[in-house]
């Protein structure tokens, strides 16, 4: 091959490998969309992992897998190595640069976005729920309590995720840690809420907070009654009074598990109707509100419900599945949507998972899933 | 758990190194390290094109804009920190790369004199 050196820029950089080049110590790491802006805003990543995990990367917001990705060409770095637009714009220069190689690699690390794994903060949070102010359990109680600090060592997530979900587990800060409710002592406030309002014919959608602190503080700790509105009301603000639009479909399935967790299974029809009467003047029961909690039995005569909460089932993917198919054989899709959804990483569907994890098949004209695998 | 922190060192802009692919090895001509070895010569062709000569062979390339960039880490060395909740390393990012030299093409061996047919 020839060079024509009328055809070449001026400049040239002769590379070298640096006194470090061979020394191994830096590494790529390859960065999806929004990281670069982090780091150069100064903002810092975390790699986060016990000895038996996998390593995650956490932003402030997002969660992704690492993996080493091997490539079978030499990727060498370069500090100060100019680009033919740097050169041309810096014309008057010197014609010969030399450049050093900062180091080389055959890899990298990659990065993928995944769902954080928060299955383990609500599990560290069941340790010891908060029974309220007159149980004994808190002064004796050996079990660690978690600050938000203690949380982000322990999680494989991101603060952000880490905060929204504890958002949506109703979980609320007592001295400082992080707690949920024992379910009989939010119920119990619940309670006295739903109580009150029917015994002061409040409209259900304009509970005021004022009153409730003012009838039901002698009761409960003021923080407790605020805490149990957030989280079965919408709050807002009118004419400078705080008030609560309270959450018909929250409320209905509370009262929904308090009934189901007292018996394996119930007959549909005798739970429709005790349901329909527990719950407050005005609510409407429907079994759509009881997605992703119970689930019912339409084979067998007569029809049954039971209490199966998504949450108490593994957050693998295989698992997961294993599990379902284990507590039922075929599924329609309507059942196990409410049990696979959460499952789903960005922009998958719950079309996408059934096609890897099941096989599909036409029962009674009705299209159903099945395990791939034999379940034992 | 393990916590290890990922942030540059410096405030202000990050430097911005360019990264140049070769496919295949580079070995020293003589035996020993690479490092203090030269590579060989980059140049621009007035287009724009890297030519780079390594030895007695040309490598014809492309500048390739990365759709991800890549960070460039650097452990820091050091005893971790006995606390279980404190961070228990540190890789400080010393550039960040968004740039690539792409060389794939089959070097080509300058040949300087080509005999005339007889």
């Amino acid at each position: 091959a020839k060079l024509n050196p009328a055809e070449l820029l001026p400049a040239v950089q002769c590379l070298s490998f640096g006194p470090q080049a061979g020394g191994g110590e830096c590494c790529l790491l390859q960065l999806e969309p929004g990281l670069c802006a982090e780091l150069e805003a100064g903002r810092s990543l975390v790699i986060r992992g016990e000895k038996d995990e996998h390593a995650v990367l956490c932003s402030k917001d997002k969660t992704y897998d690492m993996k080493i990705a091997d490539t079978s060409n030499m990727l060498l770095f370069v500090p100060g190595c100019k680009t033919p637009e740097e050169l041309n714009a810096d014309a008057a220069s010197c014609n010969i640069i030399h450049s050093q190689i900062a180091g080389f690699s055959k890899n990298y690390w990659e990065l993928r976005r995944r769902r954080p794994k928060l299955k383990k903060l609500r599990k560290l949070l069941m340790e010891d729920p908060y029974e309220g102010p007159d149980s004994q359990k808190d002064q004796t109680s050996t079990f660690s309590k978690y600050t938000t600090e203690d949380l982000l060592s322990l999680i494989q997530a991101s603060e952000e995720e880490i905060l929204h979900q504890l958002q949506v587990i109703d979980a609320c800060k007592i001295e400082g840690y992080w707690r949920v409710l024992d379910f009989d002592y939010e119920m119990k406030l619940l309670n006295h809420v739903t109580q009150l309002i029917d015994s002061e014919s409040w409209p259900l959608s304009k509970v005021p907070l004022c009153a409730c602190l003012e009838e039901l503080g002698s009761l409960e700790p003021r923080e407790m009654i605020e805490h149990i509105l957030l989280s079965y009301g919408r709050k807002y603000v009118d004419a400078g009074e705080v008030f609560f639009e309270m959450r018909e479909d929250k409320i209905c399935r509370a009262i929904a598990q308090m009934l189901l967790q007292n018996a394996v299974k119930f007959n549909l029809s005798e739970f429709e109707e005790v349901w329909q009467q527990s719950v407050p003047e005005g609510m409407t029961t429907r079994l759509d509100q009881l997605q992703g909690l119970a689930l019912v039995d339409r084979s067998s005569r007569p029809e049954t419900i039971f209490l199966l909460k998504v949450e108490d089932l593994p957050e693998d993917n295989q698992e997961r599945f294993n599990s379902l198919f284990g507590i039922r054989q075929k599924w329609t899709e309507v059942d196990i949507t409410p049990y696979i959804q959460d499952l789903c990483a960005e922009k998958q569907t719950v079309g996408a998972l059934l096609t890897k994890y099941a096989r599909s098949s036409m029962l009674n004209g009705v299209k159903v899933y099945n395990s791939r695998r034999p379940i034992s | 758990m393990v916590q290890i922190i990922v942030s540059s060192s410096v405030t202000g802009a990050l430097a911005q190194w360019v990264l140049v692919e070769l496919q295949g090895e580079v070995e020293p001509r003589q035996s020993g390290d690479l490092a203090g070895s030269l590579l060989g010569d980059l140049h621009y062709t007035c287009e724009g094109v890297p030519v780079l000569i390594v030895g007695h062979h040309i490598l014809y390339g492309k500048v390739v804009q990365l759709e991800k960039p890549f960070a460039v880490l650097v452990k820091q060395g050091g005893a971790p920190q006995p606390s279980p909740a404190g961070p228990h390393g540190h890789y400080t990012v010393t550039a960040l790369i968004k740039t690539k030299l792409l060389f794939k093409t089959r070097p080509k061996p300058i040949i300087t004199h080509v005999p005339k047919k007889v």
